[in-house]
Parts: C-alpha cells; sequence; structure tokens
C-alpha cells in the first residue's frame, strides 16, 4: 500500500497537469484561430502611419524649407502588374 | 519592400521628425533618375529604393538600398515582410540621432506644411488602394479657390488627428474623375473610396469647397470613418487581381532585375 500511494500521487498530478494542458488548449485555440481571420492589413490600417509625400519635388521643397532630414522611399504599386499592392 | 521597419512604432514616431517622401517607381522619368542617383545597380532602376538623405537631399546619411536591410541589418530576399526585433531597433535609433544632427529650423519656418500630395488621380487611386487608406481629392477649377482649400486642409491634414491617416491629391478638372463613380459637384474635397485594385474609385462624401479648417475636422473624421479597408491578405489580392484581369501598366519600363544572372524578374524586396 504504501509502495503504491506515491505512484498514484504522481499519476493524479499528470492526470491533472493534462486537464489543465487540455482547458488551456480548449481555451486559447478559439482565440488564437479567430485573431488569425482578421487580416494583418486590416488591423494595420487603422493604427498609426508614416506620412508620406508623394513626390520629390513637394518633399524636397518642404525638406528645405523646414531643415528636416529626409527618409527616401520608392516602390512600384503593384506586383506582378496587379496594382493597388506594394 | 519590407513593411516591418515602416509599420514599428518607433520607426513611425522618429519618422516625424524627417520629411518622408515615398515614390512610385517606373510612373515618372524624372523622379527615376534622382532614384538613381541613390541607387542602381548597373545603372538599373530597381523596383525598391531606400535611404535617409540631408534636408538638401544631396547626401545620403545611411547606405542605400533595396529596403531599410540593406542600412541596417536583417533579412534579405523575396517575400520577406518580418525581421529580427534588432534592425528595427537599430533603425528608430538612427532616425532618432540623425534627428537629432538635423533638428530642423523649429519655431523658424514660415507658414504652414503643403499637403503631401500624390502626383495625379490615376496613381493616388492606386497608392491608395495599397495603402489601404481613403483618398482626398482637392478639387476645384479656380487655382484661387484650391489654394484656399489647401489652406485650410493642410491646418487638419498634419494634425496628430489625421496625420498619416489619408491620401491626398490635387484635381482641377472633371475629366480626372473618369475612374471615379458618379461625381456631380464641380469643387469640393472630395472623399474617395478606393477600389481594391486601385483602378477605380467610389464617393465617399463631398464636403463643401468653402469649408474652414475647424468644420473640416468634424466632417472628415467622419467621412473617412465610413472607408471599408480591403480585407484581402498579400497573397490573396495577388491572386483576385490575377482572377480578374486587373493590370497596371508603369508609365516608365521596369528595369528591375536587368541586373541579375538568369533573367529572373521576380520583385523582391
Amino acid at each position: 500500500m504504501l509502495a503504491i500511494s506515491p505512484d498514484i500521487t504522481r499519476k493524479e498530478r499528470i492526470m491533472k497537469r493534462m486537464i489543465l494542458l487540455l482547458i488551456c488548449c480548449l481555451w486559447f485555440v478559439p482565440q488564437a484561430s479567430s485573431a488569425q481571420q482578421v487580416p494583418v492589413e486590416e488591423t494595420k490600417s487603422k493604427a498609426e502611419k508614416i506620412a508620406w509625400h508623394g513626390t520629390w519635388k513637394g518633399g524636397l521643397a518642404e525638406a528645405k524649407r523646414t531643415g528636416k532630414p529626409i527618409m527616401l522611399v520608392s516602390a512600384a504599386p503593384q506586383c506582378h502588374s496587379v496594382p493597388g499592392v506594394w | 519592400m519590407d513593411r516591418s521597419f515602416l509599420a514599428d512604432k518607433d520607426v513611425i514616431s522618429a519618422s516625424r521628425k524627417f520629411v518622408c517622401i515615398r515614390l512610385a517607381t517606373y510612373e515618372n522619368a524624372e523622379e527615376n533618375e534622382v532614384l538613381k542617383g541613390f541607387f542602381a545597380r548597373g545603372g538599373n532602376l530597381e523596383n525598391t529604393v531606400f535611404t535617409l538623405l540631408t534636408p538638401d537631399g544631396k547626401t545620403k546619411l545611411v547606405t542605400a538600398g533595396r529596403s531599410p536591410v540593406w542600412a541596417f541589418g536583417g533579412v534579405r530576399g523575396p517575400g520577406i515582410n518580418t525581421q529580427p526585433k534588432e534592425p528595427i531597433k537599430k533603425m528608430g535609433q538612427t532616425m532618432e540621432a540623425i534627428a537629432l544632427a538635423y533638428p530642423g529650423k523649429g519655431k523658424a519656418v514660415q507658414g504652414l506644411s503643403p499637403l503631401p500630395y500624390l502626383a495625379d488621380l490615376r496613381l493616388a487611386l492606386n497608392v491608395s488602394a495599397a495603402d489601404r487608406q481613403p483618398l482626398v481629392v482637392v478639387y476645384s477649377e479656380n487655382v484661387k479657390q484650391r489654394k484656399k482649400m489647401e489652406k485650410e486642409l493642410s491646418k487638419v491634414a498634419w494634425s496628430e488627428q489625421f496625420i498619416g491617416r489619408a491620401q491626398y491629391v490635387p484635381a482641377s478638372d472633371a475629366s480626372e474623375f473618369k475612374s471615379v463613380k458618379s461625381l456631380k459637384a464641380t469643387s469640393g474635397f472630395v472623399v474617395v473610396q478606393p477600389g481594391t485594385f486601385g483602378l477605380t474609385g467610389e464617393i465617399i462624401e463631398v464636403i463643401d469647397a468653402s469649408t474652414s479648417s475647424a468644420k473640416l475636422a468634424g466632417l472628415l473624421t467622419k467621412a473617412l470613418g465610413k472607408h471599408k479597408p480591403s480585407q484581402l491578405t498579400y497573397d490573396q489580392h495577388r491572386r483576385a487581381g490575377s482572377q480578374a484581369g486587373a493590370r497596371w501598366k508603369s508609365a516608365t519600363p521596369n528595369t528591375d532585375g536587368l541586373n541579375h544572372r538568369g533573367g529572373s524578374r521576380r520583385p523582391r524586396r
């Protein structure tokens, strides 16, 4: 009896841990999958973004006027000729 | 272009101390030459360019390249849109350090910042769709009226509430709206919902041209709030665009990939 007792306790502990893990999984999985369903771009669209000048002439004039340094980026607004994407 | 650098909150915060210029590659011959002056392997303009410059636009302050990775490290290659934290952090810190070295003229600056205009309505629809943002068209055939409208809108556009939340473009003729459905007004702040692929647009609201900046803020908040960004992921967008036959022809030849062996023309970021 004394020899069996610690083993049962160990099994109980393992069972408890497994149940706890299962509960965590059941709680977490729907949360995670619903988060994955929200497109990344949608969440970003309402976040703060960089304010871009869209022409070199306009941006350079503003940099000279304010004395601020320039961050220059260029990209084609298409991918494999499909527009509406950087 | 890797979007993880430019979406970082510290980089965005540092960007407020810079004048940020984003050009559309292959859409303007003069701008192509400017870009080639900063980065063009083998003399060919590549799809994407990134650098930081002095206020006169003449001197590079970091290594120019296809993306911030060239200056700050990180992972290079096609389709990469996530980076380790360290290079992104380095970009924010470098920008802050540059901003200290070039603090600008501060209160000595005269007048208002001009609106961050795009070149024309056709390109503006495309860029707005790519950024998943609404487009505000400052529309009047009368130059004097348009200047007044720009002044009022500028007070609003650079405020904390609106900065970086919309795209802007001027229009002086009704014919410029050929891709935008059912415009009846002859002037006004025309708030447009770009189509998914940026080839068309629908009017969200037309705000009267005589509206003052004080009233404009409230009206614009309402109008911009009606904008519905595309829900498609990057790959879904590409697939849907191909299936729908949505095509974009750049104004000048695409020279990306001409330097690479094997002739692969797949866009790289």
